[in-house]
């Protein structure tokens, strides 16, 4: 399996989400209003020596994408690390419409889904059923759209999307998931998730290799199912050729000092740590601390 | 082990579906949707399942404990009802009914028969929320005087045609049954049931039958006084936020799901908590929870839910009757604006 970064830049800094706090999550929201402060920010990290970057493929990474795609000679030693979808454009309409008129709006705006259409009204739900790979597929392309033409290292499923799925413990799709990954895009597969060692061991024991797993790992134990000793003992005992894992939430939204935090990192059996910041300083402390 | 049907596989359906299979007592045995395309894949990617179109099959041929019911709310009490028949224990999502008559009937009917019965309001699950409910019960601020309760969201920003069940009041929709009530619920659940509502105005900003904004005032006997202030059509907001502001004889709690700050007059030592300005955010006040879909709190909803069913001990945290009372100054809110609030 091929290596996979060891520092990445997160992006949650830029678009208002801080687990811990709604108001400092309001401030950030503010700060990169303009986009522009976004692309400074990215200058000082790749100034600080970050090669890569993850980005959720909501409405402003498409202006992001589309600027990095202009400047590509500037940026081509960067890789990039999408994750799709951005949950809250389905979530809305999912309550108001059912799961399946919402996918049909969805692939029906991207004007790539008659087809689509026609399966579902005329064929009905056997065909449908046959094919909901396909529109798990045509889904996927959807939301790459705006990555074309990045230098993509993995492409991850969402948590809210994975853990769903998780739960309901449907081999076939994450297989098929894996599957079109590697085939179309010729990169990783990658899962987040917030139930890592519950995600691992369906993994393996449903034969799912070659996949990086992207969950928060944390001192404190914050966001991590069932508990931080499943982690641990997940990640001692993980077999690197198989499933690479890649750190996020390592300070736990600021509730754990960094020096401390990163202390605790780098203990850990990790392949990659993401991390957000947004200026000079937390960039270079922090690939100062993150020693894995 | 604990077997159990879901009944309506919408946005909330899928959630609790994905939470309780990780379960390790609990069984899911059945499905009811009436989307044929739903049930053609569950059919084909689930393996020992039973799907059904009627929920009346689903009660005639299965033998199960309990139901977790995420119908459109009309549907709610009919369900409810027809599971009290066959003694089977029942978690419902909000807003349980439309109808005082429904709520009061089932709550009732339940208490009676001894099964247990929970509401969906989520907040009573929320870590935070928690933690406050606890500290105003410890009188860390003293007695209450004044609170706001406040939701905001963006799920409604453009005009519709009006014709979803979101813009039809009978059906549950407008942004009182939907997102106020968590709003209410969460009053009645830490401070109490308002003695009486009044002031309450309703706004309809994009929706044409229903309101997208609302606020009421809240007295009680005791001398304590509210506010409540919901709008789903602020788009300043990214995700769904309830904020509370409490004002105690001895200092003041603000919160919302991420954290909570609180201002003494004094310090109290066995808390941790000095005079002036604290904070505690989530990552202080959480509990892990087994399996994480969406948020802990709706994990560890559904786990009380099925803990209710063994402990029978267990005090149910939002039964209901709590739903029932909840629905109560839902409906004293329409009531008031209707007879006051318009010219």
């Amino acid at each position: 399996m091929q290596k996979i970064d060891k520092i990445i830049l997160g992006d949650n800094q830029f678009f208002g989400i801080n687990h811990m706090s709604q108001e400092k999550a309001q401030q950030l929201a503010e700060k990169f209003f303009d986009i522009n402060n976004i692309y400074h920010v990215y200058q000082l990290a790749f100034q600080a020596g970050i090669r890569a970057v993850m980005l959720n493929s909501n409405d402003r990474a498409k202006d992001i994408c589309e600027y990095f795609r202009a400047n590509n000679s500037k940026y081509s030693e960067i890789n990039w690390y999408p994750s799709i979808p951005y949950p809250h454009k389905y979530a809305n309409l999912i309550s108001e419409k059912g799961i399946f008129p919402t996918i049909n709006d969805v692939l029906l705006k991207d004007n790539t889904a008659l087809g689509v259409l026609g399966m579902m009204t005329k064929g009905g739900a056997a065909v449908l059923g046959k094919d909901v790979i396909k529109i798990m597929q045509m889904l996927i392309d959807v939301e790459m759209k705006m990555f074309k033409g990045l230098n993509t290292k993995v492409i991850f499923l969402q948590n809210i999307i994975t853990d769903l799925f998780l739960g309901f413990g449907i081999r076939e799709i994450f297989s098929a998931y894996c599957d079109y990954i590697r085939n179309k895009y010729n990169v990783l597969p990658g899962f987040i998730t917030q139930n890592m060692p519950i995600l691992k061991a369906k993994l393996e024991l449903w034969g799912i290799e070659g996949v990086v797993i992207c969950s928060s790992f944390n001192k404190i134990g914050y966001l991590m199912s069932p508990n931080i000793e499943a982690y641990i003992e997940t990640s001692d005992n993980n077999d690197t050729a198989k499933y690479q894992l890649m750190a996020m939430s390592t300070l736990a939204s600021g509730a754990i000092p960094a020096k401390e935090a990163y202390e605790f990192i780098n203990k850990q059996k990790i392949q990659s740590v993401v991390f957000g910041a947004s200026s000079k300083g937390h960039i270079e402390e922090t690939m100062k601390l993150i020693q894995i | 082990m604990i077997n159990i049907g879901i009944i309506g596989l919408g946005r909330m359906g899928i959630t609790h579906y994905s939470i309780i299979n990780s379960h390790p007592n609990v069984k899911i045995k059945a499905v009811v949707d009436t989307s044929s395309l739903v049930l053609t894949l569950v059919k084909k990617y689930i393996d020992n399942i039973h799907t059904y179109t009627d929920y009346n099959e689903l009660f005639e041929k299965e033998s199960l404990d309990a139901v977790i019911i995420c119908t459109p709310p009309t549907l709610h009490y009919p369900i409810a009802r027809k599971a009290a028949e066959k003694g089977i224990h029942v978690f419902c999502e909000k807003p349980f009914t439309t109808k005082m008559t429904q709520a009061d009937e089932l709550a009732t009917l339940f208490e009676q028969k001894q099964l247990v019965n929970q509401v969906g309001y989520v907040n009573r699950s929320n870590d935070i929320f928690q933690s406050i409910k606890k500290y105003i019960k410890d009188g860390i601020i003293g007695d209450v005087v004044r609170f706001k309760s406040e939701m905001y969201s963006r799920t409604i920003t453009k005009s519709e045609g009006g014709n979803t069940w979101r813009d039809c009041r009978e059906k549950g929709g407008g942004a009182i049954f939907e997102m106020a009530s968590h709003a209410i619920d969460l009053v009645n659940y830490i401070i109490g049931k308002p003695d009486k509502v009044t002031g309450s105005s309703l706004t309809s900003i994009y929706s044409k039958n229903v309101e997208d904004a609302v606020n009421a005032t809240f007295l009680y006997k005791n001398g304590i006084s509210g506010t409540l202030y919901v709008n789903w059509s602020d788009e300043s907001y990214r995700k769904p936020t309830n904020k509370l502001e409490v004002l105690g004889s001895k200092g003041k709690i603000l919160a919302d799901q991420h954290e909570i700050k609180i201002f003494l007059k004094k310090e109290l030592p066995h808390y941790h908590l000095h005079e002036g300005w604290n904070i505690r955010y989530i990552t202080d006040v959480f509990k892990p929870v087994p399996f994480y879909v969406r948020g802990n709190e709706f994990t560890s909803q559904l786990y009380h839910f099925i803990e209710c069913m063994t402990n029978r001990d267990k005090i149910n945290l939002c039964s209901f009757r709590d739903a029932r009372d909840t629905l109560e100054v839902i409906e004293e809110i329409f009531t008031d604006y209707e007879q006051n609030g318009k010219f």
